[in-house]
């Protein structure tokens, strides 16, 4: 199935947008988790926060679905 | 001039005198605004021995120069002064609104010199100056009186108060302003306080001048544009800074029970999705920013009224949350709550009661201590009776409330080995024994242990995290990039987060004050003011630098028990060897002590004579300083 | 058109205010704008965007007949070539959205521009269809 993960900053050049300026379209085997889909991309699962999509936070074992658009937040600079 | 308010106050506190002087535009140039104004000042102003609540010490509030001018968030306001915590330069910045309102009014810095008699506020309506009395509001919570003082001078003022804490001379004393941003860090409030100045009223209906607003509005509104779709925006329009609780927990550096541990049991109830889920009211803005990173919320604890508060951000969540054991999101925002009506920095107060909660653990202070009560990790009784103690310095609070150094020295005991702090504040709210190159900018920091200036927490990833190789050059490239948006006065997360370059901020300054003006020139400026704080704080506290540049031992020699960085320490050979290469990168001798040649590079060859006369000056680098001090990190390769 | 305002929204950071300024004054000075931000805190904590919703009351009470619906946005407007500034608009005003500032040469009152809504990235200020409503 096909979904989307989109990312800014250093994440974002790691990403190799595709799509838009952030966002990646991958091609994937079953109903893989964020992080199975991050170790195939040769992402650090370290540099990923957690997935973001629907106005939800998704950890990294989250299996997203068919055409699902997920956002990558990295760690951030708390205040 | 454009880009500025156009005129200096100074306000003798002592005999009400009020002096203004316009700007020098060379002034400006040069120190760009807000820490750098502040830097420069007390470095020429305030005797080396002054008592930092005494009353050669100044108490100087500055704005930057993009606040208030329609740049990403140019909202912040710069504090300085000399610390009543590290006893070396003060610097701290607040959102919010009163920043634009203090340029609006037409001010570019307001200096507090001496001690008033009675309490006093400032009271400024565009040209009107006045010391009102404030003696009916002394004792008041800083909430509480900002709420009295909009309903009694009028929303359209923006007002910023210490609490009783400031009053009474604690020194990690904040000063709280619009329901609750902070200039939280380095004692600040205590100064404010020690002056007996109980809150600062400004209204300002003058419009700012801009040098080229045409090509400043079509910058600043492409830019909006821009991030408005960017990925990381909802996240934190949602969340805020809390959303990183999770992350910190998954991967070992948040502070549990005094940095006992790194992985907090029960975390997930004081995450930034428990705090949107329970206790949230509104999300907030500082002046001018879209991304509404603020929380405004609600902590309801049955047998106690609501409170209402703004936070808890992730620093409250890691110190007040983690480091006191604490698991429920009301109980982490009731105590911000407490933190800020009292006028005590969250992360200062967190920190130094986890750290009063492990010695109570180990039987260090006992009930008696405590006028009968306990303090008991993650119990908010506890929590607020201790906190009350410390505000009034009242008891067992009169000691802790110099901060967690200082209450270490005097309990002895080995209690210093888990004190958590740096140069005498408290560590911020990451534990670094999985990620040195935080250690480093911790202990490197020139106000004490802060990220604002450093943090290196995806560097230690990115470079490898049991490594101390190659930390020290990129640790040196934050401590100037960071600190430059505490200089020109805007929030950095547009840049850290957005991906709105230091160029685009440059641009900023460039259409708003017609300077031909570099990001190259911009960092050689952040680069100085590091340099100028240094030397001062040598001056200050004598060298050679080296001795002040410590860590806890915790941090050093302590494994981490348990969780994602099981096993993991920083090791004192590893400090040391980052140490030493952050001195060669600094264009530092092995001391630690600034030489003349990096000193005279920057424009401050004055500094280098003044370390020279008291036998604090750099011996000269044999080979030369580098050519470029700091290196911006580069991702490993993919 | 209106602008419709969903106060549930708002988060206080001005950007309206500062960008209002910019377009009808040439100058940021959020006191100018035609947008206040009503802000009640610590209780309830909660924005009130304030605007003029274009009732017409302050055309049918200006003695100089300055203030007039016109232009593509059909919003009241004020003739700056007739207006005195006596003030009866501002006195007339059912909800208080007639502004003024010392520097103003006449009342201050949105026009429609819009151009507080396209940087709005809450929600909080968003442009809706609406019928004409009658003028005098």
């Amino acid at each position: 199935m096909v979904i989307y993960l989109r990312s800014g900053g250093k994440l974002r050049d790691r990403l190799q947008p595709d799509v838009d300026q952030y966002t990646r379209r991958v091609e994937v085997e079953g109903t893989p988790t964020l992080r199975e889909i991050l170790t195939s991309m040769d992402i650090p699962h370290a540099l990923v926060a957690f997935g973001f999509s629907q106005g939800t936070v998704r950890r990294l074992d989250y299996r997203p679905t068919e055409g699902e658009v997920v956002t990558l937040q990295p760690p951030v600079a708390g205040g | 001039m454009y880009g500025f308010g156009g005129t200096v106050l100074r306000i003798n506190l002592e005999t009400g005198q009020v002096r203004r002087s316009p700007t020098p535009e060379s002034f400006a140039r040069e120190w760009l605004g807000a820490r750098g104004f502040v830097a420069k000042t007390i470095y020429d102003e305030v005797p080396r021995d002054a008592d930092p609540l005494g009353p050669e010490n100044l108490f100087i509030i500055a704005p930057g120069v993009l606040t208030g001018s329609f740049a990403p968030c140019g909202s912040k306001l710069g504090f300085g002064c000399i610390s009543p915590l590290t006893n070396g330069h003060a610097d701290s910045n607040m959102g919010g609104h009163l920043g634009p309102e203090i340029k609006y009014a037409g001010y570019d810095m307001i200096v507090f010199e001496r001690i008033s008699p009675k309490p006093v506020y400032l009271f400024v309506d565009d040209d009107t100056i006045e010391l009102r009395p404030a003696e009916q509001y002394w004792g008041m919570g800083s909430l509480d009186l900002e709420a009295r003082m909009k309903k009694d001078l009028g929303e359209d003022f923006q007002i910023a108060t210490i609490g009783p804490a400031g009053e009474n001379g604690v020194a990690f004393a904040c000063i709280t302003h619009d329901f609750g941003r902070q200039a939280g860090r380095c004692g600040v409030g205590a100064v404010m306080g020690s002056k007996r100045l109980k809150a600062i009223a400004v209204r300002g209906t003058k419009s700012l001048p801009v040098h080229d607003l045409p090509g400043l509005t079509k910058h600043t509104y492409d830019i909006i544009q821009r991030t408005k779709p960017h990925p990381n925006m909802e996240p934190w329009q949602k969340y805020g800074t809390a959303l990183f609780v999770s992350w910190a927990n998954e991967h070992g550096c948040f502070p549990s029970r005094n940095f006992q541990t790194t992985v907090h049991e029960g975390w997930e109830g004081i995450s930034g999705e428990k705090l949107a889920e329970e206790v949230l009211v509104t999300h907030k803005a500082c002046f001018g920013c879209w991304m509404n990173c603020g929380k405004y919320s609600r902590a309801r604890i049955p047998g106690k009224p609501d409170t209402y508060l703004e936070g808890p951000e992730y620093e409250t969540i890691a110190l007040c949350g983690g480091s006191c054991g604490m698991t429920d999101i009301h109980h982490v925002a009731y105590a911000n709550y407490l933190c800020d009506n009292l006028g005590l920095d969250t992360m200062s107060g967190g920190n130094i009661t986890g750290f009063a909660m492990e010695c109570y653990e180990r039987g260090i202070i006992t009930k008696k201590d405590l006028e009968g009560h306990e303090l008991r990790w993650g119990n908010i009784d506890d929590f607020e009776n201790f906190l009350r103690m410390i505000a009034a310095r009242r008891g067992i609070g009169e000691l802790f409330s110099h901060g967690t150094r200082a209450a270490a020295r005097k309990l002895g005991q080995g209690t210093i080995a888990f004190a958590e702090q740096a140069k005498g504040m408290e560590f911020s709210g990451y534990d670094t024994r999985w990620y040195s190159a935080q250690l480093l900018s911790y202990c490197t920091a020139d106000i004490g242990a802060h990220h604002n200036r450093s943090w290196a927490i995806t560097a230690d990833i990115e470079l490898g995290q049991d490594t101390p190789v190659g930390k020290a050059p990129v640790v040196i490239y934050l401590q100037h990039i960071r600190p430059l948006f505490d200089t020109w006065c805007c929030c950095r997360l547009f840049w850290g987060e957005l991906d709105v370059t230091p160029e685009e901020h440059v641009d900023a300054v460039r259409y708003l004050t017609g300077w031909d003006i570099t990001i190259e020139e911009c960092m050689r400026a952040s680069e100085k003011i590091w340099n100028l704080t240094r030397a001062h704080y040598l001056e200050r506290n004598g060298g050679p630098g080296r001795k002040h540049d410590v860590a806890p031992l915790r941090q050093l020699e302590e494994k981490i028990p348990n969780g994602p960085a099981e096993g993991k320490k920083v090791g004192t050979e590893n400090f040391n060897y980052m140490l030493d290469d952050y001195y060669v990168n600094r264009g530092w001798d092995k001391d630690g002590n600034p030489t003349r040649e990096v000193l005279e590079l920057l424009g401050i060859g004055y500094a280098a004579d003044n370390l020279e006369k008291r036998g604090l000056l750099g011996k000269p680098v044999p080979g030369g300083i580098p050519k470029v001090r700091g290196q911006k990190l580069k991702p490993k390769a993919m | 058109m209106r602008i419709k305002v969903d106060k549930s929204k708002c988060t206080g950071c001005k950007l309206c205010q500062q960008i209002c300024t910019i377009e009808h004054y040439r100058e940021i000075n959020p006191k100018k704008a035609a947008i206040h931000i009503g802000a009640e805190f610590p209780v309830p904590g909660v924005f009130t965007p304030m605007l003029c919703v274009q009732c017409g009351a302050c055309s049918r009470a200006c003695p100089e007949t300055a203030i007039e619906r016109t232009g593509s946005a059909d919003a009241f407007v004020i003739d700056a070539s007739k207006c005195t500034n006596c003030g009866v608009c501002i006195e007339t005003c059912p909800i208080g959205v007639m502004y003024s500032h010392a520097d103003a040469p006449t009342p201050i009152k949105c026009d429609l521009c819009l151009k507080c809504t396209e940087v709005c990235n809450t929600g909080a200020l968003t442009v809706v269809d609406s019928p004409r409503a009658t003028s005098r």
